[in-house]
């Protein structure tokens, strides 16, 4: 069994409701209960000092002697605004204040910098997102220079074959063309531009084929298909085109800005 | 433990605002109980007189310090308690009871027992209170500051701790260092039956 030391005691003997261990031991051991009852036997003799009376007036005494040595506390300036809020209140105000003063700033300074690295990426509302523009915007026309050449090569092997006689050949035949001499005329400009010496001239006769097989005015006649077709032959129009849609890449385009608004 | 009034609060309002008048209320309500710690802590009447008025004066001084959330009169306590040790802690160490005819703690004077003097006149002879008071002197100003608070203020060691500004368990260990130091000086004056 574990006695209880002189300091356990003491603390037993001022706060005997905190020491449930010490009580318990207390009771089951004589030794320390004996240690215990000169303990509380020395404190208890000791008297309870009494200090002097002093009279009513004690009070005012104090208060006389010390007023003229205390200095008047100056009004606060703010301290009409809230009279019930102590200093220290108004001091953990301050600190509050400066501190949501100090997110603010960094809040502020994160958005500007997040502007600044994705201008064209910040989040506007849906009627900011289009604005309208200076100029109304213009239709953009892509031909694939490829893909125009195979049209017009399978549009002149048709013509070369076709039957003079037959409307119903000629017909589709100048459906197709007016398709074709839009998108001719395209590539023209850009085989102008880029200096094709071999593009521009055969752009140049196959604009003229198709034009004619478009515009004519009323039915072509057979014998004007049978000029064109010969035509056809002596220029040798087909196999030059060939031989361009084999040399020109697969995928080479022509963009052109056209009239009208989308 | 003191209870601040509504009174205090509105008075300690009053003086910050530039009422120093108002601060008479709080003097003569606090002053007893600041005499009271003040006198047996020291021991002395002048010196608890001197410490009451130095804890007013730097209570006031500190007015603007006082968290209004606090107890006023637990917070004047505090700093009386403070005084009073500073007071104990300056007077000269080397003290030393003089013998004469009666005993008077207020002069340091003892009287010395005759040998042939047995423990039923010691006892009749109502000197073993004033020879406490010599024992309790020889404690230091904390041990004896803390064995105050605990013994005759009746104080838990938190608030023994808070007023003297050290840790909780350093306040018990200055307790039970005063209480043994005590009952060596005083074991020769028991007569255990």
């Amino acid at each position: 069994m574990k006695h209880l030391n002189e300091e356990e005691l003491v603390e037993y003997y001022y706060s005997p409701d905190t020491e449930a261990c010490a009580a318990e031991h207390l009771a089951s051991c004589a030794e320390c209960a004996e240690a215990f009852a000169a303990l509380r036997s020395d404190l208890d003799e000791i008297p309870v000092v009494e200090p002097p009376a002093r009279n009513a007036s004690y009070g005012d005494a104090v208060w006389q002697s010390l007023k003229d040595s205390l200095p008047v506390y100056e009004n606060s300036r703010w301290s009409w605004l809230c009279p019930n809020l102590s200093l220290g209140l108004w001091k953990g105000l301050s600190y509050a204040a400066a501190c949501g003063l100090l997110i603010a700033c960094a809040f502020v300074a994160g958005r500007q910098w997040e502007r600044s690295l994705t201008p064209t990426a910040s989040v506007r509302p849906p009627q900011q997102a289009q604005p309208v523009p200076a100029h109304p915007q213009q239709r953009v026309v892509v031909v694939v220079l490829s893909d125009h050449l195979e049209r017009s090569e399978r549009l002149l092997v048709q013509l070369k074959h076709a039957d003079a006689d037959s409307e119903e050949m000629i017909s589709p035949l100048r459906d197709e063309a007016r398709t074709l001499l839009a998108a001719n005329r395209i590539c023209r400009q850009d085989a102008n531009k880029v200096d094709d010496p071999a593009l521009a001239p055969a752009l140049k006769r196959l604009d003229h084929v198709l034009a004619v097989l478009a515009n004519h005015p009323g039915d072509l006649s057979a014998a004007q298909i049978t000029r064109l077709q010969d035509e056809l032959n002596a220029s040798g129009l087909l196999f030059e085109v060939r031989v361009l849609r084999t040399r020109i890449p697969e995928h080479r385009t022509v963009a052109r800005t056209v009239g009208g608004t989308i | 433990m003191f209870r601040m009034g509504k009174d205090d609060q509105v008075a300690i309002r009053e003086i910050l605002s530039g009422d120093k008048e108002a601060y008479s209320a709080l003097v003569v309500r606090h002053s007893p109980s600041l005499f009271r710690v003040a006198f047996r802590i020291t021991g002395n009447e002048a010196d608890a007189e001197d410490v009451v008025q130095e804890a007013l004066l730097r209570g006031y001084q500190k007015l603007e310090s006082f968290e209004s959330r606090s107890n006023f009169g637990t917070w004047i306590y505090r700093i009386a308690v403070r005084c009073a040790l500073d007071k104990i802690s300056n007077r000269k160490e080397d003290k030393v009871s003089r013998a004469a005819e009666e005993t008077d703690p207020e002069q340091d004077e003892v009287q010395i027992a005759a040998q042939s003097a047995g423990p039923d006149r010691l006892l009749l002879s109502g000197e073993i209170a004033a020879l406490e008071q010599l024992a309790l002197r020889g404690l230091t100003p904390t041990e004896r500051t803390a064995f105050v608070l605990r013994h005759l203020e009746d104080r838990s060691s938190e608030e023994i701790a808070a007023a003297l500004g050290i840790a909780p368990n350093a306040a018990k260990q200055a307790v039970f260092r005063a209480v043994h130091k005590l009952r060596l000086r005083l074991a020769p004056l028991r007569v255990r039956i």
